[in-house]
């Protein structure tokens, strides 16, 4: 467990640095167990700043997601690095990020969080739906601890534990200029049977299973915003001339919309399952993303997010490529 | 009106009656809870918190056509609402047909809207109090409302346990109470009574709150205020606080055109999106969160309320129990109080 | 009441460019398809019109006519986007939708008497023309009518044909510029708000309408102070994004204020104290 006041201590030697012009971190939420996003600017800061197995938030999304306005002439912009903490998938968003040259390596200062999993919240509030809190989530050997109101509850961690952590291979992050913890060993692995049994549905099932959710969706673009690969500035699902997605909601544009999305992500999503959480209808995401991350894997012998000079799949070009046109 | 009792073993009849007209009810789509069109009473799912959409989404479509026409003809064919026919919605809770009704005024602001206006003129709206409030972030009380608000209902429903007391509130209520009259007994004697101190005690325990006073008029004077930063740091620009929230209303109109057939439709919009006021020259008055933010409490707690005397909030809690990032707009609130 | 979603048909009688380049800006003159429109068609200086094309869209423009010019309305458009490039397309006899009029508009009655400046810039002059247009109708209602107006160059000066016949009648005074020095120009060079402050009008009974670029408002705002206008005395038409145009979509709301429906037409009093007007 990434000790508390280590983590404090650290950041507010990075905050005080010069060159550092804020830090991305985790703080106690607003109810139950919740843990949400920090924003730190200054030293006197630190003591909001947590980790625990609620830090359920891939902040890495933050760096592409702060918007660049013109700046007024006569001023400079404001070229200070960004400190951000990262879990182990996180990391891996930034390697991606770096990899497709969204920002230099020099702008984020990254402080590395080997994690032993988080928790699911959605299956946490079903446990808990009437605690206010604040409530604390602990880690102790295979169980989780709740802390709230002066009461201390014990779950067993597989109850509790976000699937996404039951296969993940990458639980120390890959880029970091600090590590606040020992490493820890991957502790699970991915035999892609969520996958499997999707790909072993016919297509009439695999429709009737993808129209009910799709006929869902609310095109609230949450999962898209969260992403941390989806920031081009000028999205196609958003644009007019040409339009390429309408902007009515029915289960034709919503399918387009995912599938869309999904394929944009192919090469590139690191599987750090934010889509999916966030989705206040509960769409299965991952599934989809999953299932082009399997074929990627399967047909070019390529995980995104885990070399940063690691030229993007589908977006480079060699000579000797067998295609020989570009596209 | 006398309130009568709807013993639990009629409702599947009651709703079978009422699937003559397009009736609405909370329904379970996997473990999502939203507002479908049934054909089946069995589909219905009463024993709710609260639905993850709210039923606006049935006076208020997100997507709607205006009018339809053919590429090269010049007649523009006015979408009818009248012919979606008499609309039931049954079971949504108190806070949810409080928010139509807040909702309503600007629809009816100057320029009649007509399809919102008659598409609530054609719905009935059947209630179910909350003995529970659904979820800690419930704040209705703080804002006027209550669990076992009648604001905007047409019937009321309490679950008395092995039965609802059946409540009708308005002629239209009336009217459905008389179509149902084969169903419903004489309510035991005592019941409102019983009803009025459940009331009692599902608002006390609604724990969190927010004291409105003073805030609609505090907020234009906030306006450089750093809380602004602050509190949008880490929002994402996503609609979901405002695509699940009761009140609001923001929406987007497109002209759509496949092989020489097209309509001009509307759909819903959120002001917390960045091309919400992306001028074509690419001038953005609003372009970050924080101006959105900043926008978006302001006119659900300043502009609307100085306009229509309300404000556009009932506290059902969906923003705050369903924000990714769990910005909460109650924080926000208590920092507008302290600032 | 009739749907205020639905548009009237319409048909351009003449279309021409007033300006040249990317962003070209080019009037269009329309007829409504059916006459009796014209009986319930009342329109004011100031207001606006949602002018369109079903399949494309439609979008928010000044009515560049005075009530005065009887059986057509004009509207000057540049074309920026989506919007605008169909409607740039479309040339005398075709059809366009117009759907208003729309918004509130400037006080001519209030203004009764009073001498009037109007400052323009750019393609702001267009909801300016009606003011205009409207006082040159009445003349002897209002006292001396001044105008200011100025482009980035002369071939980017709207109503060009206008303006020569307004410097040769006597009925008003006009004042033109252009940014830079340009040959064959004999009138001022320098931006509008500096033309202002050689012009210098009296600000006694007198009302200042101002429109243009927000950079302009900005100094023509602070010289019209300097020059002893009060913020009552100033007129001038904020915009934003529109869809609905009849307050219900909510995005173009400027502080509590609705464009489309409080505007687009304000008094500086009105607007001084909402900080997002001036955003």
């Amino acid at each position: 467990m990434v000790d508390r006041n280590k983590l404090r201590e650290t950041a507010k030697e990075i905050i005080s640095r010069e060159d550092v012009r804020e830090l991305i971190g985790y703080r106690a939420g607003t109810y139950g167990f919740r843990a949400r996003p920090a924003f730190v600017y200054d030293p006197g800061e630190v003591d909001q700043l947590i980790f625990t197995p609620a830090c359920v938030n891939n902040l890495a999304t933050y760096i592409t997601l702060e918007e660049k306005l013109p700046v007024p002439r006569g001023q400079e912009p404001d070229l200070r690095k960004v400190a951000v903490m990262v879990k182990g998938c996180d990391s891996r968003a930034l390697i991606q990020q770096m990899a497709e040259n969204a920002y230099d390596r020099d702008r984020i200062l990254v402080i590395g969080i080997p994690c032993t999993g988080v928790v699911d919240m959605d299956k946490v509030q079903a446990r808990f739906p009437d605690v206010l809190g604040p409530g604390e989530i602990a880690q102790e050997g295979d169980k989780f601890v709740l802390i709230y109101d002066g009461r201390r509850e014990e779950v067993p961690r597989e109850e509790l534990l976000a699937d996404k952590c039951r296969r993940c291979r990458y639980p120390t992050p890959l880029v970091y200029d600090v590590l606040l913890d020992e490493e820890v060993a991957p502790f699970a692995s991915d035999d892609y049977s969520d996958v499997e049994a999707l790909e072993a549905r016919s297509q009439d099932e695999k429709w009737a299973y993808w129209e009910e959710k799709f006929s869902r969706c609310i095109r609230c673009y949450s999962c898209r915003n969260v992403c941390p690969m989806c920031y081009c500035n000028d999205c196609i699902l958003d644009r007019l001339r040409p339009q390429w997605i309408r902007r009515s909601v029915d289960i034709s544009e919503n399918t387009v919309f995912h599938v869309a999305r999904a394929y944009h992500l192919a090469g590139r999503c690191i599987q750090c399952g934010e889509c999916q959480r966030v989705c206040p209808v509960e769409i299965p995401l991952m599934e989809l993303n999953r299932k082009l991350y399997k074929d990627v894997e399967e047909l070019y012998d390529f995980e995104p997010g885990v070399k940063v000079d690691a030229p993007p799949l589908l977006s480079s070009y060699r000579p000797d490529d067998p295609e020989d046109f570009i596209l | 009106m006398a309130a009568k009792k709807l013993s639990k073993e009629k409702v599947g009849e009651v709703l079978q009656e009422l699937s003559k007209f397009r009736l609405i009810t909370p329904v379970k789509s996997d473990d999502v809870v939203i507002f479908r069109e049934i054909a089946d009473p069995q589909e219905a799912f009463l024993d709710y918190g609260n639905s993850t959409v709210p039923p606006k989404k049935v006076v208020f479509p997100q997507t709607e056509t205006l009018f339809r026409f053919t590429l090269g003809n010049p007649e523009l064919r006015e979408k009818n609402v009248e012919e979606e026919g008499t609309t039931v919605i049954f079971g949504l809770r108190p806070c949810d047909a409080r928010a139509m009704s807040i909702v309503d005024k600007l629809f009816s602001w100057d320029f009649e809207d007509p399809y919102y206006l008659k598409r609530r003129e054609l719905t009935t709206l059947v209630g179910m109090a909350c003995v529970q409030p659904p979820s800690i972030n419930c704040f209705c009380t703080s804002l006027g409302g209550s669990p076992f608000g009648k604001e905007g209902l047409d019937v009321l429903l309490v679950d008395m346990g092995d039965h609802y007391l059946f409540q009708s509130l308005t002629e239209k209520g009336g009217r459905l109470e008389e179509m149902l009259s084969s169903y419903l007994e004489e309510a035991p004697a005592g019941e409102e009574e019983k009803a009025s101190s459940m009331e009692e005690e599902a608002k006390a325990k609604i724990i969190r709150s927010i004291d409105p006073q003073g805030i609609p008029e505090k907020l234009p004077s906030l306006w450089e205020h750093p809380l602004w930063k602050r509190v949008s740091d880490s929002c994402l620009g996503c609609g979901i606080c405002t695509y699940l929230c009761p009140t609001c209303h923001c929406f987007d109109v497109q002209d759509e055109v496949e092989r020489g057939e097209g309509r001009r439709a509307r759909m819903w919009d959120s002001c917390m999106f960045c091309e919400y006021t992306l001028h074509a020259s690419g001038h953005n008055p609003r372009p970050t969160r924080k101006e959105r933010t900043r926008n978006r409490i302001s006119h659900k707690y300043s502009y609307y309320p100085k306009r229509f005397d309300v404000i556009a909030c009932v506290g059902c809690g969906r923003c705050i129990n369903l924000c990714p990032v769990n910005i909460d707009i109650l924080e926000i609130l208590e920092q507008v109080v302290e600032a | 009441m009739k749907n205020p979603y639905i548009p009237y048909e319409a048909r351009i009688l003449e279309a021409w460019y007033e300006t040249p380049g990317d962003r070209c800006i080019k009037t269009f003159k329309v007829a409504f398809a059916d006459e009796k429109v014209w009986d319930t068609w009342n329109h004011r200086p100031g207001q606006c019109a949602m002018v369109g094309i079903p399949g494309v869209g439609e979008s928010m423009f000044c009515i560049s006519s005075s009530p005065t010019e009887k059986g057509f309305l004009r509207f000057s458009i540049m074309k920026v986007g989506k919007n605008t490039s169909a409607i740039h397309e479309l040339e005398a006899g075709d059809t366009i939708y117009v759907r208003g009029p729309l918004g509130n508009w400037f006080p001519m009655d209030e203004w009764k008497g009073k001498n009037i400046v109007t400052i323009g810039g750019g393609i702001g002059q267009a909801p300016l023309r009606p003011v205009i247009q409207y006082i040159r109708d009445n003349r002897d209602d209002y006292g001396e009518l001044t105008v200011i107006y100025g482009a980035r160059t002369s071939a980017d000066h709207c109503f060009k044909d206008e303006f020569q016949d307004m410097m040769a009648c006597g009925d008003c005074c006009c004042h033109l510029a252009v940014d830079v020095e340009e040959e064959n120009w004999p009138h001022f060079v320098g931006f509008v708000p500096q033309l202002l402050m050689e012009v210098s009008p009296s600000p006694e009974n007198t009302i200042a309408v101002t429109c243009g670029p927000p950079i302009m408002i900005k100094f023509v705002l602070q010289n019209l102070e300097k020059l002893g206008f009060t913020p009552d005395q100033i007129y001038t038409t904020l915009e934003n994004r529109m869809k609905c145009g009849i307050g219900k979509c909510g995005r173009c709301n400027v502080g509590h204020i609705y464009i489309c429906k409080d505007g687009p037409v304000f008094s500086y009093a009105q607007i001084k104290d909402i900080p997002e007007a001036f955003a």
